[in-house]
Formats: structure tokens, C-alpha cells, sequence
């Protein structure tokens, strides 16, 4: 699992990311990769009626006598 | 020549002397001043010292004792400053070449809060560049030296700051907390270190940081320090959306009260899973200590911790967005570890954020289950005592991990879930390692029980094998 050098360039060119060396895009890779591995193991998760941590809700702070 | 007993106290037990005026804020300030003088060529703690100003502060606080007007237990008081808090007419760096000449015109909400209570500014503390790191050794500004062991760091990003407590510089030290930034410097150094509730303390001020997780936190000699710059830095911040509108207790009033009927989980997985045999073995003494505290003691499990990498999701973008201007103009003045692994956010598809968003959600509502059942979690702060300055790599218990810059979350794999659940942690010092390194046991609490924290932490303080033990140097 992980993400090959041409596509991090492709990714770089086509939607204007801050250009790398070959040396930069293999110190770089390994948090990518990181980034990778840890989603892959969300795969199993059924996440349909999972709500955002974005949204709040009550409980979770906010008082009216504060 | 200054008293440099003074440094030797702790808030709690120099307050009232300040307060009578048989201490006066000139003295300890004096004897602050001589101390970081001598230690800021060995430890490299900070970026700005403030001599000259720190002692001018002391002498109108010392009037004001005089006429009467005690402001509290920060009165006259001798504290740090990370350098990415902005303070106006003070050069903030961030750690960095690109603020280096950064001077900001306004004061960060905390540090106009602890001036407002009579705390006086030492210095700008030095940390890991940009905050982006465990370690503090700075590119820019050089490594900070952990006063336990000198060639070893002193955890990051707020090492600064932990060295200086540890030292006996500062009383207290403002750090900040994205991923443990002021629980690992805590723990390194020997010292406490708090992450309060997210929204408990205003951030307004806190520079380049993502709002998603990050806070500004206290490092103090004792829990009950903690509580008092809590006290006068935690509250609801109209400037600042990211607070919320909850009263702010009396932190000091559970302090000393019995332990008995309370209930501590340990979590069965995760926490413990990677720990290297000396941390372990002084975190599971704190648990036995707890009980016989009178703590009742159960197992918990936490599966979604699992999952928690997937937050990196949501730090990496945020990290490259906050860094995208500063990245765009003046890129060449970055240290390596942090442009690399800034650059990995630009690579962190939409579809993965949303997803860590809700991974977040099933991780926050995990914890909230778990602490219906508890009253609170105690686990490892960090895997490992400070490794070495000049490290790269450590291995633990047979595997190899690396120490900073891309692929390096290894050390804050304890701290960082309670920044994307937001829940309060405190690390207080529970021993130390064969070769003299301090060791840490964190406490976690439901939100907006920091008072309770307090009381755990303080009671165990009184009996943790680090009760006493000082640093000279």
C-alpha cells in the first residue's frame, strides 16, 4: 500500500501543488504513506450514519448561565 | 546575590509570602533572571529572554503589593512564554526563520489574562519549528537540552517551556498542545503538563496552528500550580469561536478531599500496546498507588483507537493550508523536517477528510461511553523516556521508530487522541528510568473536568516516587 512518485506528481501538476525534488517527494512519501495505511484501515467501517465530529451538539459544551 | 532558594518553590508556596511582603516580587524575579542567564547557554530554552522588562514588571508589582493591591497567586510570579504566543511589542518567531522579525501588535487572550493577574513574562521559550514536532531541537534556534539528561531532548514542541520548569527558571510555562506538544515536554522533563477541554481556554494569539485541536496549556512544578494558572487563563473568549460558554470553577477546591469512590479505567488496548518495559512498569505502579488511594480500578476497552490514524487525515490538510502562504513566499527558510512533512497534506484526498471527520465522531462518542463507566483513564503519557538529541530512529520492544520529521507520530501516539476528542489530560511524573529520565502517567478526563483531574493528579503527586526529587544544575 502506497502512493507511487508519478501520481504525487501528477497530483502536484494538475491541481497546482507546491513542486517537489525526487529528493523532497521521498522524504515526503513516508507521512503520505502513513496517511494511506491508517485510511486503508477505515475501509471496514460502515460510516453511512455516522455523523461529522463537525457538527456539536449540546451536550458537548455551551451553557445558558455561563 | 540572588536568592536563588526562591526558585526552589512552587507557586502555592511562594504566593503567600509574595502576598504578605516578606517576598518580594523583585527578588524573585532577580533570582529568575541570574538562574536563566547561567542555564540559557546549557539548556537553549529560549528565543527572547526579557531581563530587563521582567524586572521593571517586579518593581511596579512590588509597589502594588505595597499599596495594597495583591492581585492573586501569580502575583509577581516569573513565567515562560512559547514563542508562537503572541505578545505585543515582543518578537514572536514561531520557531522559525520565516517570523523571525515578527513583532506582534497585540497580546495573545492567555498572556494578557496572566499579566492581568500579576504573572511576569520572563522570555519567549523555544520549541520545535513552526510547533511541528516532538523533539525541539530548533534548526534555527538550536536544540533544546533536557535538564534530566543533557544530550537528550526534552519532548516538543513545547521543550522550551518544560526545560525551564524542570530547571527551576520559570514557575510556569505556557506551552501549547496539538498532538501533546505540553503533556510530552511534561513528561520528559519531570514536570506537569496540561491539555485542557478544547474550548476551555481562549487560543486567540496561538500563531500558524490548525483550530482543530490545538490549546494553549500550562507546565508547573505541581498539579496544584496547574490549577491556579488554569484558574486565571480558562474562560470563555468572545474574539475566539473555538470557546465555549461553560463556568470555570473553583480548580483548587477538590485538592486534598479522598480518592475513595472513585473509579479509573485503564484501557486494555492501544495505550499500553507499545510501551517500552520501563515506562510500563512505573505507569502500572502509579495504578496500584491509585488504589491504594482508595481508587476502585477496572479494565476498558476502547476499539475504535484502531482507527485514530485516520484523524492524520485532518491534520496533515489543516496543516498545509495554515502553512500554504508562508510555504509560498518563503519556503527556502524551512528546516527540513517540517516542509516535508507539511508537504504531505497537499496529497490528502477531500473523500479521506470527511471520513476522518466522522471517524473522529465514532472515537469522541466512544470515550464518552467509557467515561459513564469511569471517572477517568490512566495511561502512559508517552511510549518511551526522552530519547537522545541526536537520535533518528528508536526501537521499542523490537520494532523501529522514527523520531522526527515525516512518519515520526510514534512519540505523541498517547497525547494525540485526546486532541481529536477533545477531552482534558494531564501528565504528572511517576518515576524515572534506569538511566535517571523522568517518566510520565497521564490522566483523562470527561470534558470540563479539569477540577477532577486535579484532584487524582494531586493526590498521587503526594505519593509518586518523584515526590521531592529536584533537578540541580
Amino acid at each position: 500500500m502506497g502512493i507511487s512518485n508519478e501520481t504525487m506528481r501528477a497530483i502536484i501538476r494538475e491541481y497546482g501543488g507546491f513542486e517537489l525534488s525526487d529528493e523532497e517527494l521521498e522524504q515526503v512519501k513516508p507521512e503520505v504513506d502513513s496517511y494511506i495505511e491508517a485510511m486503508a484501515e477505515t475501509a471496514e467501517l460502515d460510516l453511512s450514519d455516522t455523523m461529522s465530529s463537525r457538527l456539536l451538539r449540546a451536550a458537548e459544551g455551551g451553557s445558558q448561565d455561563a | 546575590m540572588p536568592n536563588e532558594a526562591l526558585l526552589d518553590l512552587t507557586i502555592s508556596e511562594l504566593a503567600p509570602r509574595i502576598a504578605s511582603g516578606e517576598v518580594s516580587p523583585v527578588e524573585v524575579t532577580e533570582a529568575a533572571r541570574a538562574r536563566a542567564e547561567r542555564l540559557q547557554p546549557v539548556l537553549n530554552s529560549f528565543i527572547t529572554l526579557l531581563p530587563e522588562r521582567a524586572v521593571e514588571r517586579a518593581r511596579e508589582l512590588e509597589a502594588e503589593v505595597a499599596d495594597g493591591k495583591y492581585r492573586g497567586p501569580l502575583h509577581g510570579i516569573p513565567i515562560g512564554i512559547k514563542d508562537n504566543i503572541a505578545t505585543r511589542g515582543i518578537r514572536t518567531t514561531v520557531g522559525s526563520l520565516v517570523l523571525s522579525d515578527n513583532v506582534p501588535d497585540e497580546d495573545a487572550q492567555v498572556v494578557a489574562l496572566c499579566e492581568e493577574a500579576g504573572a511576569i513574562i520572563l522570555g519567549k521559550e523555544n520549541l520545535e519549528e513552526f510547533a511541528a514536532g516532538a523533539t525541539s531541537n530548533n534548526p534555527h534556534y538550536g536544540a533544546v537540552h533536557n535538564p534530566w539528561g543533557l544530550d537528550h531532548i526534552p519532548g516538543g514542541s513545547s521543550g522550551g517551556g518544560g526545560a525551564n520548569v524542570a530547571a527551576g527558571v520559570t514557575f510556569a510555562s505556557l506551552g501549547t498542545d496539538l498532538g501533546g506538544s505540553v503533556r510530552l515536554p511534561g513528561t520528559f522533563c519531570g514536570v506537569v503538563g496540561l491539555k485542557q477541554t478544547f474550548g476551555r481556554v481562549s487560543q486567540r494569539g496561538l500563531m500558524v496552528t490548525s483550530f482543530n485541536g490545538d490549546h494553549i496549556g500550562p507546565m508547573t512544578r505541581s498539579v496544584a500550580d496547574s490549577a491556579l494558572v488554569l484558574q486565571a487563563i480558562a474562560g470563555y473568549d468572545p474574539l475566539d469561536p473555538s470557546t465555549v460558554p461553560v463556568p470555570v470553577p473553583d480548580y483548587l477546591e477538590g485538592l486534598g478531599s479522598s480518592l475513595a469512590g472513585l473509579k479509573a479505567g485503564v484501557p486494555s488496548n492501544y495505550f499500553f500496546d507499545e510501551v517500552d518495559a520501563e515506562v510500563e512498569t512505573s505507569v502500572r505502579n502509579a495504578i496500584a498507588a491509585l488504589q491504594e488511594l482508595g481508587v476502585e480500578v477496572v479494565e476498558v476497552s476502547l476499539p475504535s483507537m484502531q482507527y485514530v490514524g485516520a484523524l492524520r487525515a485532518a491534520s496533515l490538510s489543516d496543516g498545509i493550508v495554515t502553512h500554504e502562504p508562508y510555504l509560498a513566499s518563503a519556503r527556502e527558510k524551512y528546516g527540513p523536517n517540517v516542509v516535508n512533512r507539511t508537504m504531505a497534506g497537499q496529497f490528502v484526498l477531500g473523500r479521506d477528510y470527511s471520513r476522518a471527520m466522522k471517524v473522529q465522531r465514532i472515537i469522541k462518542e466512544e470515550y464518552a461511553r467509557v467515561l459513564q463507566e469511569v471517572d477517568f483513564l490512566v495511561t502512559p503519557t508517552a511510549p518511551i523516556p526522552a530519547p537522545r538529541i541526536d537520535a533518528v530512529d528508536i526501537d521499542v520492544n523490537g520494532e523501529t521508530h522514527r523520531v522526527r520529521g515525516p512518519g515520526s507520530g510514534f512519540i505523541s501516539r498517547n497525547t494525540s487522541p485526546m486532541n481529536g476528542n477533545g477531552l482534558p489530560a494531564i501528565t504528572a511524573p511517576c518515576g524515572f528510568s534506569g538511566n535517571g529520565l523522568p517518566i510520565g502517567v497521564q490522566f483523562i478526563g470527561r470534558p470540563f473536568e479539569e477540577g477532577l483531574l486535579f484532584k487524582v493528579a494531586s493526590s498521587y503527586e503526594q505519593v509518586s516516587p518523584s515526590r521531592g526529587v529536584k533537578r540541580e544544575l
